[in-house]
């Protein structure tokens, strides 16, 4: 049983009051139906050893798709004092910068018959490698690297992945300032030299699909988003370059603790004062994967166009493919939100959670000044996606934050033992989703009945104010890892 | 479970990432056993032929430290050279004033994708819940990946 009090604050709302060493309450964002499943693993108390961490502000806060993770649950978001609080690199996760690209054309759903979504699936999967250690798609030689570190999406737009028009619609603009190459190890730019433009395996997918439902007409008429019209979303991340600087960082901060005089519930939470030689170090890396990971997704989104001009023989003109909004769902920036009343800057941690800031924030692009910053929720491969805006609430509660996806509910063997023998694929193919896999096992673990139902996780957000919805995406051929 | 699962050797079920409880007579064996457990998620540990031999050496603060450094260098050169283990031999486990050092021996082969089937990747091995501890019968760990 746990060890610690849950008060419900309101229909939407939940809090795990501050006791013993916590420094601040850990809130928790959920329906009352919710519940069970979220109370049924350690998530909630890993939210509450979050609000343990020196400089934390506020709440340890936790979105509806709350779920296990090591050290900070996924669906935690943290803000810490830049003066005196911490930066983790658990707080992000290994895959810094995963994130989601909502693309859309102005193909409709009807000119795509069956054999044509096949072509393109067939050529998705040729063009953008997946699966465990995907590499090819683009090779780096190392003196070519530290400029894609540096600059991200621009690196890339500036080789010919895309245009400035996709820059303009990617958080950060597909690019932060302050990466410092020097401060990678050789071993994290090694395993960089070959993933850009790869998918990776586990959750990852590229997907083809349609806008199935529009809630707010305005809102996605602004994003170019029509009943009927195709779309495509890429979620991926830093690949192996991520995961090797989270665990140089990682590995580093859990010698330095002691001198810090930091004691932590979880080992896992390693981490170090924001100005410490350690955490700036892990800064100036992370910045590196940040970029990895926008300029990744950016020549991912670049063979997608390439895949649709070859599957379906029309030139750019008749896909129109666009950039909706690119977000990022594993990363730590430093943001300036009201804290207490004051505005102030904060190192803000989302790990498994999205940015989300409402109409008339100086960070949303231009074109979306008036609706709020898209938000890009996908579910699982045989239901549906949803795209939301930020609001005002979730400015001023949750360091304007909210949900990341539908979240498992089946581990990964469970999974295959509940798809048996059966054919997934074809059962897919046969309510019109094209899926192709590189391991029919990574197709089996991500059957849909293993997630959660997104839109129970996106009705908890909107509820919560935290987020509006505005259009709902349903698949039509996917590729995984 | 495989009927021939060793009875040191269990699975962590968990909703988002996978772990591993292994148990052995000895501390060097704890460490061969949980890199053999960890590579058993990774491909069929039969289909490994063990013609190439590695020496390795990883250090750690303690004890945890060196299993988390140990499995990490096997993932990171089973990634970057694209080889699979089989075997691993613990050579020996020095004890500094401040920290651990493992030596090992290694043997397996480069990965051939007609006769090997890599079913996943490990991200990273994590510290979360991380305890090497002894037992009546001698060492255990438990061990969660990120996958």
């Amino acid at each position: 049983m746990p060890d610690y009090d849950l008060e419900k604050l309101d229909d939407y709302r939940w809090q795990i009051p501050k006791t013993g060493g916590m420094r601040v309450p850990a809130r928790l964002y959920a329906t009352e139906a919710m519940l069970e499943d979220i109370l049924s693993d350690d998530a909630p108390q890993q939210a509450a050893n979050v609000a343990h961490m020196p400089g934390i502000v506020a709440a340890s806060l936790a979105m509806p798709d709350i779920h296990w993770g090591y050290g900070f649950p996924i669906g935690g978001v943290a803000a810490f004092d830049p003066d005196d609080g911490v930066i983790s690199p658990g707080g992000v996760g290994y895959d810094i910068n995963c994130g989601v690209r909502l693309m859309s054309s102005t193909l409709t759903k009807e000119a795509l018959d069956r054999r044509d979504t096949e072509r393109l699936v067939d050529a998705l999967f040729r063009r953008v490698p997946t699966g465990v250690g995907a590499s090819g798609a683009l090779r780096v030689d190392p003196s070519t690297l530290p400029q894609v570190l540096r600059n991200g999406a621009e690196w890339a737009v500036g080789k010919g992945y895309g245009s400035d028009a996709d820059l303009d619609v990617i958080e950060e603009g597909g690019q932060v300032d302050g990466a410092d190459p020097d401060a990678v190890s050789a071993r994290a730019k090694e395993r960089g030299l070959d993933q850009i433009g790869t998918l990776g395996s586990g959750n990852h997918f590229l997907e083809v699909g349609y806008v199935s439902e529009i809630y707010d007409d305005e809102a996605a008429r602004v994003m170019g988003l029509h009943e009927g019209h195709v779309t495509a979303i890429i979620h991926s991340g830093s690949r192996g370059f991520g995961y090797q600087v989270c665990d140089d960082a990682l590995s580093d901060m859990d010698k330095a603790m002691n001198k810090y005089n930091i004691e932590l519930p979880d080992r896992q939470l390693a981490c170090t004062p924001i100005d410490s030689p350690e955490g700036q170090k892990y800064i100036r890396g992370m910045r590196c994967a940040i970029n990895y990971a926008f300029a990744n997704r950016q020549v991912m989104a670049h063979n997608t166009r390439l895949a649709f001009e070859e599957a379906l023989d029309v030139p750019p003109r008749e896909h129109g493919l666009q950039t909706v909004y690119e977000v990022a769902h594993n990363i730590a920036k430093f943001e300036t939100h009201r804290v207490n009343g004051h505005e102030q800057e904060v190192c803000v941690h989302r790990k498994g959670a999205t940015r989300a800031l409402p109409a008339g924030h100086p960070l949303v692009p231009g074109r979306y000044q008036h609706v709020g910053q898209p938000v890009l929720i996908p579910g699982d491969m045989g239901r549906y996606s949803y795209v939301l805006v930020g609001t005002e609430t979730a400015l001023d509660e949750t360091f304007g934050s909210t949900c990341h996806g539908a979240g498992r509910k089946m581990s990964r063997r469970r999974a295959r033992k509940t798809a048996g023998n059966r054919n997934v694929t074809a059962e897919l193919a046969n309510e019109g989703i094209i899926v192709r896999g590189e391991s029919r096992r990574t197709v089996t673990e991500e059957i849909s009945e293993a997630y959660k139902d997104v839109a129970d996780v996106v009705e908890a957000v909107e509820g919560a104010g935290l987020s509006k919805k505005v259009a709902q995406l349903r698949p039509l051929g996917v590729i995984k890892g | 479970m495989p009927p021939d699962t060793p009875d040191w050797f269990h699975e962590i079920d968990h909703t988002g990432d996978i772990g591993i409880q292994v148990t052995a007579p000895t501390l060097p064996q704890l460490f061969e056993r949980a890199a053999l457990g960890m590579f058993r998620l990774l491909t069929d540990l039969d289909s490994v032929h063990t013609s190439e031999s590695t020496q390795i050496a990883v250090d750690g603060r303690d004890l945890e430290a060196l299993m988390v450094r140990w499995l990490s260098e096997l993932n990171y050169r089973h990634t970057v050279d694209n080889v699979l283990y089989g075997t691993f031999e613990v050579d020996s486990i020095h004890e500094t004033e401040d920290e651990r050092v493992l030596s090992a021996t290694v043997r397996g082969e480069a990965i051939d994708p007609d006769r090997h089937t890599v079913y996943t990747e490990i991200k990273a091995i994590t510290f979360h819940g991380l305890d090497v501890h002894e037992t009546d019968g001698g060492w255990a760990v438990q061990v969660i990946f990120d996958m």
